[in-house]
């Protein structure tokens, strides 16, 4: 080989010059745009995640449909519990200011279940101070009533002591015009 | 076409039944004008704009993704093991059968000491019946919702080999379902088993705090539906906020598996020590 020193210095040189060009080049093709202007990680699904439609839309958005049911939960101790829960998320049921669907109501024994679901004595790890609880059938022998009574034949279900507390009220109001 | 759409519009106005419906007929192009700026335009717009601002100062303005900082807390003492929080989170994402992003375990602490732990499907079904199959007598018992961590020096971060998976400057441990190759590293490393690989995305999928939400302004949907206030979100930049008033405040609050150095922001209120 008749190659000086220089020669294959420079020949040695360019090699490394071309492979890391080149590799830059792979490197620029195979990344995606915004990789690493945050870290390590492509930028833009941050904003695709925040970009992704809501399903639930809390019970302000019912409550402006709704205003009759409204009007009783607001009042009632349910106030707290979400419409979505018991009725399916509103993206189910409203697209733009479009009706798409309709939501399902809760019937019968499904009511009772949903009731018992956090008003169960049984289920002793419930706080008892956050939730008043019954047994059952208990409950339903100790206020006289038939033990195939659903929840919902005494109990309004978006203000459960709506008509309890209105019978209180006549029983009461009956009792002193005697 | 056109011309048809416009006649339905303007008929659809005079419709309406209003004083202003029946100014329409009489000044039929002064009404029209008038409906495309206001009622038709309002019947539009997107529900956003009428949803309660529930994590104040982010909407309204550009989102400086790195001056934001947010934390969740979990009250133990106020779950009362509904499911509302795993409902709704399941329809929040269509989460397919089996996973769960979110699910509520039910403790149950003999006076042997022994801890009995079950969360028949996550909790979704709620719970109905209490456990039969203990045969000591129970001390202590309570429901723990467990979710995402967002831990602030995430494990699963540190394997994902894809950059798949990552920490926001805002402090969320995000997913890029573009990028994992569902090779579930991350599910290995995650010491609160919150990731699953989704069925048909066949990408990992975990628990993001919804923050999609949180970017509308928006609690996530399980806080937002929690009757009894047990999940509580909030801007540690927002001093009025709860979860700023519950960190600042003399209550002991605890992390899950501190020991390992994982610094999640989801703190629990009342939690045992046997809760891990």
């Amino acid at each position: 080989m008749g190659l000086s020193y220089k020669m294959r210095l420079l020949i040695l040189a360019l090699g490394i010059g071309i492979a890391t060009t080149g590799g830059l080049f792979i490197k620029s093709l195979l990344k995606p745009e915004s990789f690493g202007v945050y870290g390590p990680y492509r930028a833009a699904a941050i904003d695709e995640e925040a970009q992704i439609p809501i399903r639930h839309a809390t019970n302000v958005s019912c409550y402006s449909c709704h205003p009759y049911e409204a009007k009783i939960h607001k009042a009632g101790l349910h106030k707290t519990i979400s419409c979505e829960f018991c009725h399916g998320p509103w993206a189910d049921h409203v697209a733009g200011s479009k009706k798409v669907g309709t939501l399902p109501v809760k019937k019968d024994g499904e009511i009772t279940t949903l009731c018992l679901r956090c008003h169960n004595t049984e289920i002793t790890a419930r706080p008892h101070e956050v939730i008043k609880t019954v047994a059952m059938p208990g409950h339903l022998e100790s206020q006289k009533v038939k033990l195939t009574h659903n929840c919902n034949q005494c109990h309004h279900v978006h203000a459960p002591l709506k008509y309890i507390n209105r019978a209180k009220q006549i029983t009461e109001s009956a009792e002193k015009a005697l | 076409m056109k011309t048809d759409q416009e006649k339905r519009a303007f008929l659809k106005k005079v419709l309406d039944g209003t004083i202003a419906g029946s100014l329409y007929l009489v000044m039929p192009m002064a009404g029209l004008a008038m409906g495309n700026n206001t009622k038709d335009h309002a019947s539009r717009k997107a529900p956003l704009e009428k949803l309660p601002e529930q994590v104040p100062g982010i909407r309204g303005k550009t989102y400086d993704i790195l001056d934001q900082e947010f934390a969740f807390v979990v009250d133990i003492t106020r779950c009362i093991g509904c499911g509302s929080c795993c409902v709704a989170d399941k329809r929040e994402y269509n989460v397919p059968d089996d996973n769960y992003r979110t699910w509520v375990e039910r403790y149950v602490k003999g006076f042997s000491d022994q801890v009995y732990v079950d969360a028949p499907n996550g909790g979704l079904d709620g719970y109905q019946t209490p456990r039969l199959d203990i045969d000591e007598l129970i001390r202590d018992t309570f429901f723990v919702p467990k979710l995402c961590n967002m831990c602030k020096e995430a494990p699963c971060v540190q394997v994902c080999p894809v950059g798949a998976t990552f920490t926001t400057p805002d402090g969320f441990v995000l997913v890029d379902h573009e990028r994992c190759v569902g090779c579930a590293y991350c599910i290995q490393a995650c010491p609160y088993s919150v990731r699953y690989i989704h069925p048909t995305t066949k990408t990992v999928d975990k628990c993001t705090w919804c923050y999609h939400r949180v970017r509308k302004g928006l609690l996530p949907a399980c806080v937002d539906v929690c009757p009894t206030g047990a999940r509580k979100f909030g801007s540690l930049r927002d001093e009025s906020s709860e979860v700023y008033q519950i960190l600042k405040g003399p209550g002991v609050l605890t992390v899950l598996k501190k020991e390992m150095g994982t610094w999640p922001a989801l703190y629990y209120k009342g939690a045992r020590r046997e809760v891990v």
